[in-house]
């Protein structure tokens, strides 16, 4: 089977609440989108949005049918010595645009929790995104139209399996877990 | 959807214009938002013309008058407006027309009485006609949002008289009449504007630049009425700041004259004026394109008098652009609907159904219990928005006859299609439901959620013009928060408002962090945050007195929210 590409026409939109060792970033950051090691690129320095910038920079890529996550990596650059570090990055598993509620080639809005290189959070980044691909690809939910019954199971797509661990002292409230 | 905060607080931030996604009037909107009156404020020009009136008198042709009516919710009737008499026709065009506010949260009921003024009162003035010396030609009644949601926002009615005769009483159609709406808007373009100084002047070498500008509009007695601010730079002698975005009508129009002032911020609140320009926005259009700048000039006291003096900085217009908003009445005029689904609690905590103190009871006296009266007060204000009338409608949390628990069993008691028809329809399918199922629980939301958001996808595959409203109603606090999270989250790209409302006594506390007005924007337990706020949560009251219930409360951030998703993905109204 040949491994066809898709085109991704990404917009990185703006970052929320970036942070650095505790202090809200001051100013030249930057986003970095990655389908694979070897497949990046980066938007403009954005200079005085500080820690809310703002880029609206939009990005055409080619992503491999075998893609399984993009990585977005918002970094800032320190002045001009040219150092960069890296505040946050968000892994976006392509299920969450492909196959999912929104139909083929529509244009998707959609916002990741970043998390800095200690796996600790630190701010949101939005995207739009299009994918521009093979028409089999359509929204596996649209098309299974067969009518709304009982039992739908909740994450029939989810065959991925992409998971993520939550530690447990961090955010289930006590009487959650048992009802 | 991720709108940044602006990073300047205490008081240095942007304010007034008109932000990207409103098109309202700030001052008016605040002004009624400060007195807890939400919404979208639309102010509506209803004109009228009738044909085929009936002419009583053999030998003349009718004078007819319109006499408009507003029906409140208890039948009373008051009289709001009268046209003008017409002179001898069969199919007048009146002329005056009535102004009347469009609430989206309200049922703005209208009733219509046409009338032959008697020629003896030719010359009397319409406000001092009495209606029982004239003959009465036919009424008609109708819903505001009725006439709105009409395609060319005309309404065509049957005039109808009733009448009694020995045998029955039957209406006879006497002609017709026609109601069309207009929005009252001098303009729907807001202009948006880059400011930039050069070289500006201080009283003394030493003194901060902290710079900020404020636009003003010139009242006819001379007054500078402020409009708008922009947030203050820090240490900028030629200091650019964020883009403005105007609306024409806020300051009357592209020509009267505006103010600009640039001052110097001090935090004890007394603000040196460093100069100021005095510009239309159609001059301010002209300096971007010649890319000129204008000298700023400082009233200045020389003996008794003031001089303008000329100073040296230089307002520039870098950027100027004009973009026409459109109204939620467009998007209707457009062709979009608003499609109603409900979701109803089915679980144990109501308490069991044929005793009066649950929350499920139906009153044999027909008194609404909590859940009847919210769908009603919810869906006879969208069911005008909803061409075929036709609406989801689910329940959760219980064992339908012959099956094991489920959270979302369709109430009309089909297998494969959930749609009941109209209200009555919804209210219907619960009683019945209510006795074939047994009420069990706990209280998920994701089913409910998920089938929800697949109807709103399959529509946006079909390109429909679309948008969904699910009401959710239950009396406790949600069981799987994660999950409702997630399925939230995944939904929150779609064309779908959420409006929870909950029932009972319980203590809904938990349930406020859906609501991201309340607290933070929802995140998945995969990481992904939701890119919209689509829920709305409210715990439901009865009215008390004349008060806003907080149902309609809800609805009235629904045209809201209907528009940020339709701008953002740049959707106009005709395709």
């Amino acid at each position: 089977m040949e491994t066809k590409s898709r085109t991704l026409e990404i917009t990185i939109l703006s970052a929320e609440d970036l942070r650095i060792g505790n202090k809200p970033v001051k100013k030249n950051a930057f986003v970095v989108v990655s389908v694979d090691s070897f497949n990046n690129k980066a938007t403009k320095i954005n200079r005085d949005g500080g820690s809310y910038p703002s880029w609206n920079d939009k990005l055409v890529m080619d992503m491999p049918m075998q893609t399984v996550f993009i990585t977005l990596q918002v970094k800032c650059c320190k002045g001009s010595s040219g150092g960069e570090k890296t505040v946050g990055f968000a892994r976006i598993p392509v299920t969450d645009f492909v196959g999912g509620y929104s139909p083929v080639n529509c244009l998707q809005y959609l916002s990741y929790r970043l998390r800095d290189p200690k796996g600790l959070k630190n701010g949101i980044i939005n995207v739009c995104l299009r994918l521009k691909g093979a028409l089999r690809d359509c929204s596996s939910q649209a098309a299974s139209a067969g009518g709304i019954g009982l039992g739908i199971p909740i994450d029939s797509r989810r065959d991925l399996g992409v998971v993520t661990g939550i530690p447990i002292w961090s955010g289930y409230p006590a009487n959650s877990l048992v009802r | 959807m991720g709108n940044c905060c602006s990073d300047a607080g205490g008081r240095m931030a942007a304010v007034g214009g008109t932000a990207a996604t409103d098109d309202q009037n700030n001052a008016v909107d605040m002004y009624l938002k400060s007195r807890g009156v939400h919404g979208i404020f639309c102010q509506i020009e209803l004109s009228f013309c009738a044909t085929d009136l009936q002419d009583r008198d053999e030998l003349s042709k009718s004078d007819p008058m319109l006499v408009v009516y507003i029906k409140e919710r208890d039948g009373s009737v008051t009289e709001v407006f009268r046209t003008e008499v017409v002179l001898n026709s069969f199919n007048p065009s009146w002329i005056t027309k009535y102004t009347i506010t469009y609430h989206f949260e309200a049922v703005q009921s209208l009733l219509f009485h046409v009338f032959d003024v008697d020629t003896q009162f030719q010359n009397v003035e319409v406000k001092m006609l009495k209606l029982e010396e004239q003959q009465f030609l036919g009424e008609a009644s109708c819903a505001l949002s009725e006439v709105v949601t009409k395609p060319n926002k005309s309404l065509t009615l049957d005039l109808v008289r009733k009448v009694e005769s020995a045998s029955s009483t039957h209406s006879q159609h006497h002609g017709k009449l026609t109601v069309h709406a207009e929005e009252c808007f001098s303009s729907k373009t807001t202009a948006e504007m880059t400011l930039s100084c050069l070289d500006l002047e201080s009283k003394d070498l030493f003194s901060k630049k902290i710079p900020f500008l404020v636009i003003s509009k010139l009242a006819e007695s001379g007054i500078s009425i402020p409009v708008c601010k922009t947030e203050v730079l820090k240490n900028d002698h030629n200091p650019t700041w964020k883009p403005m975005f105007l609306n024409i009508q806020q300051v009357g129009s592209k020509d009267s004259p505006l103010v600009i002032e640039c001052f110097n911020f001090n935090s004890n609140g007394k603000h040196d004026l460093i100069g100021k320009v005095q510009k239309s926005l159609a001059d301010l259009e002209k300096l971007h394109s010649g890319k000129e700048g204008e000298n700023l000039f400082l009233p200045t006291l020389v003996g008794r008098d003031y001089e303008n003096k000329i100073l040296k900085s230089k307002l520039f217009v870098d950027k100027f652009s004009e973009t026409i908003q459109h109204t939620f009445l467009d998007y209707l005029a457009g062709g979009f609907e608003l499609n109603f689904m409900v979701a109803i609690d089915f679980t144990a905590s109501n308490g069991n159904p044929r005793l009066p103190d649950s929350l499920h009871y139906i009153d044999p006296s027909g008194r609404q219990n909590a859940y009847q009266k919210a769908i009603y007060e919810v869906g006879e204000v969208l069911q005008f928005y909803d061409t075929d009338k036709c609406f989801p409608a689910w329940g959760f949390g219980a064992r339908p006859i012959d099956g094991p628990v489920s959270h979302c069993f369709n109430l009309n008691g089909s297998r494969n299609n959930c749609m009941v028809e109209g209200i009555r329809g919804i209210m219907m399918t619960y009683t019945s439901a209510l006795f074939n199922v047994s009420l069990a629980g706990p209280t998920l939301f994701g089913h409910v959620i998920n089938n929800a958001a697949l109807i709103a996808s399959q529509s946006l595959a079909n390109e429909a013009r679309k948008y969904f409203v699910l009401l959710i109603m239950t009396d406790g606090v949600v069981t799987d928060l994660q999950e409702t999270k997630d399925a939230l989250v995944q939904a929150s790209d779609l064309p779908l408002s959420i409006l929870i409302v909950g029932v009972g006594g319980a203590d809904f506390k938990e349930m406020e962090i859906l609501d991201a007005d309340k607290g933070e924007r929802l995140e998945s337990s995969t990481g992904q945050v939701a890119s919209r706020d689509i829920v709305q949560f409210v715990p439901f009251r009865d009215v008390q007195g004349g008060e806003i219930s907080v149902v309609q409360a809800l609805l009235a951030e629904i045209p809201t929210q209907f528009l940020t998703y339709m701008r953002s993905r740049h959707i106009k109204p005709c395709s």
